[in-house]
């Protein structure tokens, strides 16, 4: 999975490249409009994550370009701008998603995946851990031949994780990607022990949830 | 009451009182009149009838045989009389008095003129008589014209100042309605001018522009230094939280290394959280947002209703969902009315004791789709609620270490979307009240 990262602040750059990189997808970068013209007239994406804000020019002019492209690239527009315009605008000039900085990585990673899942047209997406199988595109979950009944939001923590699988997630990311942040809860973080204790049970009933782990004093863990 | 209200009260006041003045008086006026005419009247028969004698002598009306009776004459109808006769005195001058006479056995006053004058070297009393019942009759006659033009004078002074004032004030309604009542934010204001051609008015209205001029300057000041400072701040915190991440997915990180980063994970997120409701209050401030949306607000509470059930029970709270009629709400936003609501129920949760209870419920109030969430819970402090209505950003419960943003931006949201919101500490906790406006 090829990307070009177009971003001109270098510490993000580095984060987001390693990040890519460790999760097996090779990572081009551009800093500059131009730059990343030139990358994107040679070489073929998967995906593009876009910064608008770029020193010789607005990120939202290479959106008319990528839509040029033979096999159109996914677009994910990551910015510090948050007006209704610039989102709306890039949403109609063919951009995938809009992710508000400083946003998180998984968070990205996650909406990466749910492009993917959205492109490869309705193709079933299962994972299945032990005898429980994860349908990420119905949004269901079954133990063998039974439908275990989930709400919205223990079904979106569920898939965080399975998503992020082998890997620790704190509190404080599985907050993020259940209510945005605006809001105003320190709370919030410990809602999420309830949640995967509510998720342990109505799972815990069909068979064994050993695979959902608790990382003493960091988080949870999907280990598969 | 109202300036033109009060204008009518003294208008009709002042004319009702010169009028009574004029009513009270008239009669008097009326008789003072009548008796003059009468009296000029009487002079002016006295001088035909002088003109008579000197003319053609006392025979015309006495003649010599009768000279010891005299003369007497009353018209048809006994309104008026003459009476000459023979005396031995001479007035001084001519006297008008009134007189009661017996005729036909009814008793008739008469206003009557006497004079005295030589014919033929003898004396004689001329007394001319005109009766006061027709003195009456004209005085009746003009007092009710008077009575009847002066109500007619009233009525019409009345609806003709009743329609000036409010012509005169209408420009004041104007500005009061369209431009002040009718805004809920500085922004909303709108600079038209209003069209008048009475003077004060016009300086009210361009005053008030000029204020309202500085007053948005000032927000969108603010608005824009919130707006750079947040943007400013986010590029470095998402450095800072994808490093965090980068590490925190390290292998080489021990145990105690990570719960450090998860920390560093928590104080991030708080800065991510408070730039973020500070770019949001300034947004919704400045109607950033679209609402062109509808939203099904039962389905948006059951949405609530799932999301929180399971973390009120864990907490021992008995959350309900009560009555949720299907309701659409149209020309809405939906993500700033499910923060809205959301923060409400979140609050609830958070200040309810275990054992507590918490009732949601939609439905129609007075016409009004009404959002209602209630809880047995602490209340919230009058000095807080106090500090939020009046717009503070950056208020601090210091007991419990909370921002109060949740707070701030329900409010800023239920004004954004015409929400009346509605928190009361009641005696068994808080009820807050989302009413929206009729559709």
């Amino acid at each position: 999975m090829r990307v070009l990262l177009v971003e001109d602040e270098p510490q993000l750059v580095k984060e987001i490249k390693y990040f890519l990189d460790a999760d097996n997808y090779i990572c081009d970068v551009a800093s500059r409009v131009k730059e990343a013209s030139e990358s994107i007239a040679v070489n073929p994406y998967d995906f593009i994550l876009l910064d608008l804000g770029l020193p010789d020019g607005d990120g939202m002019d290479l959106l008319e370009e990528i839509g040029k492209c033979k096999d159109m690239p996914s677009v994910i527009i990551l910015t510090a701008r948050s007006e209704v315009d610039d989102k709306i605008k890039g949403l109609q000039m063919g951009a995938d998603d809009y992710l508000s900085k400083p946003f998180s990585l998984l968070e990205l990673k996650a909406r990466m995946q749910a492009i993917l899942r959205r492109k490869s047209g309705f193709k079933k997406d299962r994972i299945s851990i032990n005898d429980f199988t994860i349908d990420l595109s119905a949004k269901s979950v079954h133990y063998l031949a039974d439908e275990i009944k989930l709400t919205g939001k223990e079904f979106s923590l569920l898939q965080f994780l399975v998503i992020n699988k082998n890997r620790v997630l704190n509190r404080f990311q599985l907050a993020e990607h259940l209510w945005g942040d605006h809001l105003d809860d320190d709370y919030q973080s410990n809602y999420i022990d309830v949640h995967i204790k509510n998720i342990r049970k109505k799972l815990g009933a069909f068979g064994s949830t050993d695979w959902l782990e608790t990382v003493r004093g960091l988080g949870y863990k999907v280990k598969i | 009451m109202k300036l033109s209200a009060k204008f009518l009260i003294y208008n009709f006041l002042s004319k009702g009182v010169l009028l009574m003045v004029f009513l009270i008086s008239g009669p008097y006026l009326i008789e003072f009149l009548a008796v003059n005419n009468t009296d000029r009247l009487l002079q002016e028969k006295k001088e035909e009838v002088i003109a008579i004698i000197e003319q053609d002598g006392i025979e015309r009306f006495i003649s010599e045989e009768n000279r010891d009776i005299g003369y007497g004459s009353y018209n048809l109808l006994k309104e008026e009389y003459i009476l000459i006769e023979r005396v031995n005195f001479l007035y001084a001058s001519d006297t008008i008095f009134v007189e009661q006479r017996i005729l036909d056995e009814t008793s008739v006053s008469y206003r009557v003129l006497a004079s005295t004058f030589l014919a033929e070297d003898e004396v004689y009393l001329m007394e001319i008589g005109r009766s006061l019942e027709t003195i009456q009759d004209f005085k009746e006659i003009v007092f009710r014209i008077f009575v009847s033009v002066i109500l007619i004078f009233l009525i019409l002074s009345f609806l003709l100042d009743y329609r000036f004032s409010q012509r005169i004030m209408a420009p004041f309604h104007l500005i009061v309605g369209k431009k002040l009542s009718s805004i809920k934010e500085p922004q909303q204001f709108v600079h038209d001018k209003i069209v008048t051609n009475t003077e004060e008015f016009e300086t009210l209205d361009l005053a008030i522009s000029a204020m309202m001029r500085r007053i948005q300057k000032a927000f969108n000041q603010e608005r824009i230094f919130i707006s750079h400072a947040s943007h400013e701040l986010k590029t470095p915190i998402s450095i800072l939280q994808s490093k965090v991440e980068a590490m925190f997915g390290s292998e080489e990180i021990d145990h105690v290394q990570m719960e450090k980063l998860v920390d560093m994970q928590g104080t991030i997120s708080h800065m991510k959280k408070t730039v973020n409701a500070l770019l949001l209050i300034s947004k919704v401030n400045n109607a950033q947002f679209i609402k062109t949306e509808s939203v099904k607000c039962n389905e948006l509470l059951a949405e609530l209703f799932e999301d929180w059930e399971g973390i009120a029970k864990d907490k021992s709270i008995d959350l309900k969902l009560d009555q949720n009629p299907p309701y659409v709400l149209k020309n809405t936003n939906q993500s700033l009315l499910l923060m809205m609501v959301r923060n409400a129920i979140s609050n609830a949760i958070k200040y309810t004791p275990r054992g507590g209870c918490i009732r949601v419920f939609g439905e129609l109030m007075e016409g009004k789709y009404t959002i209602v969430v209630s809880d047995t819970g602490f209340g919230i402090p009058d000095e807080i609620l106090k500090q939020v209505k009046e717009g503070l950003v950056f208020l601090k419960d210091a007991e419990k270490d909370k921002s109060g943003f949740g707070m701030q931006l329900m409010f800023k949201i239920a004004v954004y979307l015409n929400v009346d919101l509605k928190i009361q500490n009641t005696e068994k906790g808080t009820r807050i009240e989302f009413a929206f406006p009729i559709q």
